[in-house]
């Protein structure tokens, strides 16, 4: 049912110059849904979302939101959509009521309904100490609270966060956890990217992988986990590092671990989100890896 | 009207920071203009025959001067800071706004620095020659041209990516611009060359405008009102283009 998918990009191309930073991609965001955006650094993520907002041109391709075709940067359907950046994007030089306030003043919010859910956002993030300090003041993290805030103050019913929990504690990881699965559960549908894959799989009801531009995998977390193997063993033989095995069938699992030699230290477990991600963006040390199996 | 509306929205944060920094906000914009008052309006000026004179010729200079000075180095560096550092341009960017809004919003600041400091100007110069003539166009004309140099200021701030070729481009542009666009000394008397490149600087026209409007001796030229007019319609159908192809 097409009235399901709530952002959809038709073979989004991006160039810059002769490099490909996204190559040709569809994504389907369905309605309601938490959509996992995951990939390793420079994959095209944050190129991806800053074409989705419309901040830059595709090469080619087009975003629907809503079943609208975005036509560009004054395009209303863009109210819908609440952004949170990579980079923390404040006015220094004004306190942070002021950052608050300058957003509520441009989605347009009549002055009580603002003065309320800026309250209510406030009070919900914790920063009432920092009202009124300047936000070049402010830590990373604190920073960051505030641009949360600043997404959120015209109730949109996307929320689009490029690694929205980078540089922030586990209190405040938590606490924007339970915030996005508040949200979600009141209808908002969240696009999101992090690097963190226990976040992704918790958090994601469905995942895509980018690397070098290119979709290479969608699926639910489980899906994923299933397509490599739900079985992992992970073992490490004399003079070797760390290896991987993936099975479908619990009994082929521990056969594999029966036989591996004497003295090995092997772990039998599930499958998770990070061995799909790092078994399909490449494990950084394979290669060395196998080198010095072969000199073995 | 949406627009009108709209651009009050884009303005309310620089203003905001404007009404937090009143002292800088007056300090910067008037030092200057004070300054040059002092040492030609009277260093200058004092070993001239007339130096009463010299004072009321330079007065509608000077205020025309203040409508490049207040606005281009603080609109420029605001947008730059706010592109590559705050990295807040985007946020605005982000919100469905129309482009004009976009743009004129930006301008406010410039519009509002010259407002303030060309009237505290006008009334020191008005003390100091109370023949100088004032009325509401000489306020129409520091709104156009402060709105012009704006956008200039707009346009050098989305173009340049570090403050040092801003500030580059205000040593090799601006302030030569200040002093010889006809504002401190008449510059016909210039070398036939330099002259012509003087009239075709968008401040000559301001301070032609501005004599005009304020010394009865001196007219209107209606090439001045069209000039002015061709350089705002091109600024800002330039910074248009920009922001609408994601140029900046
Ligand atoms: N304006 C630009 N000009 C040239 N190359 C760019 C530009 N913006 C991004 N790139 C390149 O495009 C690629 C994708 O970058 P992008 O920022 O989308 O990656 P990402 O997946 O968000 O990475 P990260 O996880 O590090 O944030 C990178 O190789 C980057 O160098
Ligand atoms: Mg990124």
């Amino acid at each position: 049912m097409t009235d399901d998918i709530i952002i959809r990009g038709k073979g989004i191309t991006k160039k810059f110059g002769d490099f490909t930073a996204v190559d040709n991609i569809d994504v389907e965001v369905r309605r309601g849904e938490i959509f996992g955006f995951l990939g390793p650094n420079g994959a095209g993520k944050t190129t991806t979302i800053r074409i989705m907002t419309t901040l830059i041109p595709p090469t080619s391709g087009e975003i629907e939101i809503e079943g609208h075709t975005v036509k560009g940067l004054d395009d209303p359907v863009k109210e819908k959509v609440g952004i949170i950046q990579q980079h923390i994007a404040l006015d220094n030089d004004v306190s942070v009521r002021e950052n608050i306030r300058y957003h509520a003043i441009l989605h347009r919010i009549p002055r009580k309904e603002a003065k309320e859910r800026m309250d209510r956002l406030i009070n919900m993030m914790g920063l009432e100490p920092y009202l009124d300090r300047m936000a070049i003041n402010l830590s990373g993290g604190w920073k960051r609270r505030v641009a949360i805030v600043n997404a959120l103050i015209h109730d949109p019913s996307i929320l689009v966060m490029d690694e929205p929990t980078a540089g922030l504690d586990t209190q405040s990881r938590h606490m924007l956890w339970k915030l996005i699965r508040e949200l979600n559960s009141h209808g908002t549908t969240v696009f999101v990217t992090t690097h963190y894959m226990d976040e992704a799989e918790e958090l994601c009801d469905r995942i895509a992988i980018i690397d070098h531009g290119k979709i290479i995998a969608q699926g639910t977390p489980e899906e994923l986990c299933r397509e490599l193997g739900s079985f992992a063993v992970e073992y490490v033989t004399e003079g070797s590092d760390k290896q991987y095995r993936y099975f479908h069938e619990r009994s082929e699992a521990l056969q594999f671990r029966d036989s591996l030699p004497e003295g090995a230290q092997v772990t039998t477990r599930n499958t998770n989100l990070e061995d799909v991600f790092l078994e399909l963006t490449g494990r950084e040390n394979t290669q060395a890896v196998q080198e010095v199996e072969y000199r073995i | 009207m949406g627009i009108l509306d709209e651009t009050f929205r884009v303005a309310w944060g620089d203003l905001v920071y404007m009404k937090g920094n009143m002292i800088e906000v007056l300090l910067s914009s008037l030092v200057g203009p004070l300054l040059y008052l002092l040492a030609f309006g009277f260093g200058v000026g004092g070993n001239m025959e007339d130096p009463a004179a010299y004072v009321k010729y330079i007065i509608p200079g000077i205020i025309a001067l203040t409508t490049l000075s207040a606005t281009f180095s603080t609109v420029s560096m605001k947008i730059l800071v706010q592109r590559l550092f705050y990295m807040s341009f985007d946020e605005l960017l982000l919100c469905p706004i129309h482009i004009s809004a976009i743009i004129l919003g930006k301008l406010v600041q410039g519009v509002a620095r010259a407002l303030i400091s060309c009237t505290i100007l006008l009334v020191v110069g008005w003390l100091l020659s109370p023949q100088v003539v004032i009325s509401p166009w000489i306020f129409v004309l520091i709104i156009v041209a402060s709105m012009m140099f704006s956008l200039l200021g707009l346009l050098a701030g989305m173009l340049t990516n570090k403050t040092q070729t801003l500030t580059l481009f205000s040593s090799i542009v601006i302030i030569p611009m200040t002093f010889l666009c006809g504002t401190l000394f008449d510059s016909s008397t210039l070398p036939d060359g330099i002259s012509f490149i003087i009239y075709c600087l968008p401040l000559t026209h301001v301070s032609n405008l501005m004599r005009g409007l304020m010394l009865p001796e001196y007219s209107i030229g209606l090439d001045s009102i069209v000039i002015v007019a061709i350089y705002v319609a091109v600024l800002f159908s330039i910074c248009y283009y920009m922001i609408k192809n994601n140029k900046c």
